[in-house]
Formats: C-alpha cells, sequence, structure tokens
C-alpha cells in the first residue's frame, strides 16, 4: 500500500492552508492551488463546494457559491486535485466536503477516486454516531477520516472520538462558523492539552487564524502543533476586488509570512 | 398487526433521519434529546403545557362540518380540524409553547428561529413574549417581502428580524442561518425548529407537541361520526401539521392518509417545492430525507406561491411513511391552490392560509363526486390574513389604499 503523508507530519509549527476547489473559476483555482503548492505547505485542505455549507462563515459561503455558479461538477474537483497530486511531494492532501457531496456521488466511487490521491478527508456534518461504514472504507483505501473535536466537546466524549483515530486532530478554536471569532488562546491551550493526553497524533488548531500574529501566539501560548488557514486566505480575494493576478501576488506573500 | 413505533433511540425512521452536524452541535443535541426524554416523563411539565394549551391558545380547536363544501364537492363529508382557531391563527404555536418550557427547563437564555411564512416566527416571538426571553428570527429577505403583516407581528411582539440574503432569500437559506447562529451561540441559545425537519431530536420532538391536533380530532370524529374518519388531508411543508393531524391515527389501518405538497408551477418543472414527488434521498439541515437536488448533491431552489410550503426538504418521517406506503403524497400547483383558497373563502366564510389551501384544493380536485358516504378530516392549520397581500396580486386585485 502507498504511503499517506499526513503519517509523517512533522512534529511542530504544521501549517494546514484551505481553499475551495473551482474557486472562482476552474482554470483560476487551478492557478491558486499550484500557487500554494510551491510552498510546500504541510497540508493542503480542498474543499468541495456545497451549496448549503452550514458550518461555513459569509466567505467560504460566498467562495462555494461562486465557484459552483459556472455549474461546477464534483467530478471536476477530483479532477483537479488528482491533477495537482502529480506534483504534491511531501504535502498532505486532504478533502474537506459535506456528506451529501460524498453520498450522490456514491460512497464507494468517491473513495476510489481519491485512493492513493488523498490522504485524508473531513466529512463536516459527519459526526462520529454516524461515521463507521465510511470509515471502514476509508480505512481499507489508507485514508484517514479527520476528527472534529469542538470547545462543546467533553471529554468523554473526545476520547470515544478519538480511539484509533489517525492523520491529525482538527480542533475548531472557538465554538462559531469558519472565520469568525477571537482567538481565547487560554482556552486553546488548555483543550489542546488535553487532547494531546488521549492521542499521540498532531492536534492543529483551525477557525479565526487570520495573519502572521496569530500564528505566532498560538505558536507561542499554546502546546498545539500547528494552524489550518482558511477564510483568511479566500478573503484576500474580496478584498482586492476580486483581481485575481493582484491576488495570486498577494497569496504568494501571505503565505511565505505565515509559514513562520 | 405491528404497533407503528418510530423513531429509533438515535432518530431514524426506517432509514431516514438522523443527526448530520458538525461536533460544535453535536453535544447540543445529544443534551437536548435527554432533556426531552427527562420532560416527556414530567408531569408538571405536562400540566403546564395542557394548561397553556387550554388558556393561551384556546384548545381544543374545534372540528367543523363544513356542508357547503361538502356539498359543492358532492362526495364524501368534509371535517376542517381548525388550528387556524389558534391564538396566533396556526398550529405553530403548539410546538412553540412545547419547546420554549424545554428551553426554560435547560436554563437557556436567547431563543432564535427560522420562519417562511412567518406563521413559525409569530408564533416564537409570541412565547418569547409570554415568556420574556429575547428572540431572534431569521427570515429569508423574499419571504419579508411577501409576508409583510407577520414581519410588522413580530416587531410588535418585540422580536428581532434577521434578514437573510445567501441562496433563494428563503426558508431553506432562513434555517441555515439560524443554523449557524446555533454554532457560534451553542452555551445560552435554544433554537426553536418550527417544523418537523432537521436534525434528531427535532422531528420527533415537534411531532410530539404537534399531536394533539391529532388526538383531539381523533375525540372529537369518534363523538360526532361514531367511528374514525376514512380519510384525512393535510398539507406538507416540513411536516409538523401534517405529523400532528396523522400520528394518532397511523395505527389505525382502515383510516387512509393523504398529504398535500406544493407543486409550485407544476411536479415536473423546476419551480416546484414538492420534495416527495420530485426529490431524491439526500442530507439537508442535518436530516436524511428526500430532497430537491441535483445530480451532484448540490440542493435546489424550491418554488411555491406559499413561503410555508417553500422548502426542498421535507421531515424525515414523511420519507419513511412514504416509504412504508402509510401515506400518500401528491402536488398541487400554485394556481389550484389560488382556487381552492378563493372556493373556500365563498363556500364556508372561512380564508384558508395557502398552505392548507393545497390540502383543499387535491380534496376538491380528487374527491369530486367520489366517496360519497366517507368521512374526511381536513387539517384548516392556518388563517388566510398573513396571505391577502400575496393571493390579491396572484388574482389581479389591487389591495393597496
Ligand atoms: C399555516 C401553515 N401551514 C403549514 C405550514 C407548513 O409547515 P408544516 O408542513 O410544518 O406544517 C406553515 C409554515 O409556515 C404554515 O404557516
Amino acid at each position: 500500500m502507498q504511503m499517506n503523508n499526513l503519517d509523517t507530519l512533522p512534529k511542530k509549527k504544521i501549517l494546514s492552508l484551505f481553499m475551495t476547489c473551482g474557486f472562482p473559476t476552474l482554470s483560476q483555482s487551478k492557478k491558486i492551488f499550484n500557487e500554494m503548492l510551491s510552498h510546500q505547505p504541510d497540508v493542503i485542505e480542498f474543499g468541495l463546494p456545497f451549496s448549503d455549507p452550514m458550518a461555513d462563515g459569509p466567505i467560504i459561503q460566498e467562495a462555494n457559491k461562486l465557484a459552483l455558479s459556472s455549474n461546477l461538477s464534483t467530478q471536476q474537483s477530483l479532477n483537479l486535485i488528482k491533477e495537482l497530486s502529480k506534483s504534491k511531494n511531501n504535502t498532505s492532501f486532504v478533502i474537506m466536503c459535506y456528506l451529501n457531496t460524498v453520498r450522490k456521488f456514491g460512497v464507494d466511487k468517491f473513495i476510489k477516486s481519491i485512493k492513493n490521491i488523498v490522504d485524508g478527508i473531513i466529512i463536516v456534518d459527519l459526526p462520529f454516531e454516524e461515521e463507521s461504514e465510511i470509515k471502514k472504507s476509508l480505512s481499507k483505501n489508507n485514508i484517514h477520516l479527520i476528527k472534529l473535536i469542538s470547545p462543546m466537546t467533553d471529554k468523554k466524549r473526545a476520547q470515544k472520538l478519538l480511539k484509533g483515530s489517525k492523520g491529525f486532530i482538527y480542533y475548531i478554536s472557538a465554538t462559531g462558523i469558519t472565520g469568525s471569532n477571537k482567538l481565547d488562546y487560554k482556552e486553546i491551550n488548555k483543550n489542546v492539552k488535553s487532547l494531546k493526553k488521549m492521542s499521540k497524533i498532531p492536534v492543529l488548531v483551525g477557525f479565526g487564524i487570520k495573519s502572521k500574529k496569530d500564528v505566532l501566539e498560538i505558536s507561542k501560548k499554546t502546546n498545539a502543533d500547528g494552524v489550518i488557514i482558511g477564510s483568511a486566505l479566500i478573503q484576500k480575494y474580496f478584498d482586492l476586488k476580486m483581481d485575481i493576478n493582484k491576488y495570486l501576488i498577494d497569496l504568494r506573500k501571505f503565505i511565505t509570512e505565515v509559514k513562520v | 398487526m405491528k404497533t407503528y413505533k418510530q423513531p429509533s433511540t438515535v432518530g431514524r425512521f426506517g432509514e431516514f433521519g438522523g443527526m448530520y452536524v458538525s461536533e460544535t452541535l453535536m453535544p447540543l443535541l445529544l443534551n437536548l434529546d435527554k432533556s426531552y426524554k427527562k420532560i416527556q416523563k414530567d408531569k408538571k411539565f405536562k400540566k403546564e403545557l395542557n394548561d397553556l394549551f387550554k388558556n393561551y391558545v384556546g384548545r381544543p380547536s374545534s372540528l367543523h362540518y363544513a356542508k357547503n363544501l361538502s356539498k359543492y364537492i358532492n362526495g364524501p363529508k368534509v371535517y376542517f380540524k381548525r388550528d387556524e382557531l389558534n391564538h396566533t391563527g396556526a398550529h405553530k404555536i403548539n410546538n412553540c409553547l412545547g419547546q420554549i418550557l424545554l428551553a426554560k427547563k435547560m436554563g437557556k437564555t436567547r431563543i432564535i428561529a427560522e420562519t417562511g411564512a412567518g406563521q413559525h416566527g409569530v408564533a416564537t416571538a409570541t412565547v418569547c413574549a409570554l415568556f420574556g426571553l429575547p428572540c431572534y428570527i431569521y427570515m429569508g429577505s423574499k419571504d419579508i417581502e411577501r409576508q409583510k403583516p407577520n414581519v410588522f407581528r413580530m416587531k410588535l411582539l418585540g422580536a428581532t428580524i434577521i434578514p437573510v440574503e445567501s441562496g433563494s432569500k428563503s426558508l431553506k437559506d432562513a434555517m441555515n442561518e439560524a443554523l449557524r447562529d446555533w454554532i457560534k451561540n451553542v452555551r445560552d441559545t435554544f433554537y426553536i425548529i418550527g417544523s418537523t425537519a432537521g436534525p434528531h431530536p427535532y422531528p420527533k420532538m415537534v411531532r410530539d407537541f404537534q399531536s394533539v391536533i391529532g388526538k383531539e380530532a381523533r375525540e372529537q370524529i369518534l363523538k360526532v361520526e361514531k367511528k374514525l374518519p376514512d380519510y384525512l388531508i393535510a398539507c406538507v411543508g416540513g411536516g409538523s401539521n401534517a405529523m400532528g393531524l396523522f400520528y394518532p391515527f397511523l395505527n389505525d389501518k382502515k383510516v387512509k392518509i393523504i398529504g398535500v405538497e406544493a407543486a409550485g408551477r407544476g411536479a415536473k418543472t423546476e419551480e416546484t417545492a414538492a420534495t416527495m414527488t420530485s426529490g431524491t434521498p439526500g442530507i439537508l439541515h442535518g436530516s436524511y430525507s428526500y430532497v430537491l437536488q441535483d445530480n451532484d448533491g448540490q440542493i435546489k431552489e424550491a418554488h411555491s406561491i406559499s413561503a410555508g410550503l417553500d422548502y426542498p426538504g421535507v421531515g424525515p418521517e414523511h420519507s419513511h411513511l412514504k416509504d412504508i406506503k402509510r401515506v400518500k403524497y401528491f402536488g398541487v400547483t400554485d394556481k389550484e391552490a389560488l382556487e381552492a383558497f378563493q372556493t373556500c373563502s365563498k363556500l364556508e366564510g372561512i380564508i384558508p392560509a395557502l398552505e392548507p389551501s393545497h390540502a383543499l384544493a387535491y380534496l376538491m380536485k380528487a374527491f369530486k363526486n367520489k366517496h360519497k358516504n366517507k368521512v374526511v378530516i381536513l387539517n384548516m392549520c392556518g388563517r388566510g390574513d398573513k396571505d391577502l397581500f400575496t393571493a390579491a396580486k396572484a388574482i389581479g386585485f389591487d389591495a393597496d389604499e
């Protein structure tokens, strides 16, 4: 069986970058991911656009909407990921999506299409209680099901969720949707510490990380092994009035900055 | 005969239902489920709720023999279960009272809700006023436009209305935004969902609170007709008024049950809300059920003249009842509903909401000159005051002063 890049993540300062597939258009999306990939981040998360992204804030919602406005299909997103994987090297590829996308595509067909391309998958609205079947098929194909843990998840539940878990733990920095909230380092530290006692895999902190400063603070003030940046990356496209060339330049600057 | 016992402990109605939400909400839903189970056994809670039903809502609602309409149809004897006489003008208040009592028991201090027609928003704002809790209502901007009287009502009742501009700017999107609010404010907020939709335990809980409709109707019809009805008919948006009427009759195999969906401009067109006629199983708002979607699982926008039925999903219990063939579902177009709206007003002196007008339209169409000597109960789940402007516009009457 082929190696899974997530099994050899570095021990500290892991950087994971999230971007919506097909945003703003399929051809521009390819340029954006190529730029991201050229920095060789530890992880790239590919968001599959969904019409009703319940757990996402306005920025990722807008990105989904733009991507879908040109009738982007699931197959096209998967093709894009496959093409990019030729130059993935040590970067882990993770898909982030909603369950309806996978089910409608066909669970088996979906897993077959991403096998040996993608290292992990986050299915936002697939809770522990409903996961067993999909988890089995994924694990047979050496794809890790990444678990989300929120501040609302108590210790007992976290233990249950993390049993046998692989890849990394996605710790949601605060209750809220993507792109929102202020960071409460004390709470993050407390919860991350407790998670690290339960599991050996790295803990990454996501939701609400916006700048180099946030990245440094997380690394300084908490026990987390790395960060996930999503909305802040996408926000810049809108800040730059949707000028793709300016955006690509800015993206390069931003990623260089947060790669501390 | 097997007795009907759904959902399972994990919220499955057959294969439908479940809890498909992010981990931020999961612990809350499990806690809600636990609290709900607890109060179901609580006599004080039951007493409090029954007292509010009686003295605040005006229950039991009457069962009216619609003689003129029956004569016009020249078919069965038609009874209206008149939940449109409830305080706030629809069945929605039954559920809101149940949920706000639960919210109080759970120590929650802030209430949110989604609304389409505004009836659930009004009912939620009403119970919040009664219990002195701050109330935030998510409403699509398209619905704010077509349900103006209810927007003003909610404001008078002290609620804050948050317009939703995303997607189709109607009920589906209002529910997305309410769920996002809940994810953000998990600690102090209670989300009062207005229909038998959403993740477990909502479909069960809302059905249970609404089933007062069917329980009363059962007693009332046995009293006047000395037998059970031959047919039940109700409109289905998310499915709460229908489940409320149907549930207490599900084990009575001789009672035929019909759910009527909004087919908009036609169930075969793109402009429809007839989820079970035109949809396929999928996941929306945390629940596995029939849904209007494309080949990639992107949820389609629904269309109906009735804001309360303008929803691309349906409660999971209806999907189950459809698949086991206990209930039959049909679609009725905007045009047919509008005609029934006018006919019922003229014949019975009751102006129905556009939602039950769909049920009426099906009755007038499918029972015309048929099923004589049979008895039908139709759920008159809301009154038409809120729809006067929409209906006037559609009929071509200038309602502005
Ligand atoms: C009067 C009335 N009937 C029906 C509905 C549809 O909801 P449900 O299918 O849950 O009864 C609504 C929703 O707003 C309504 O206001």
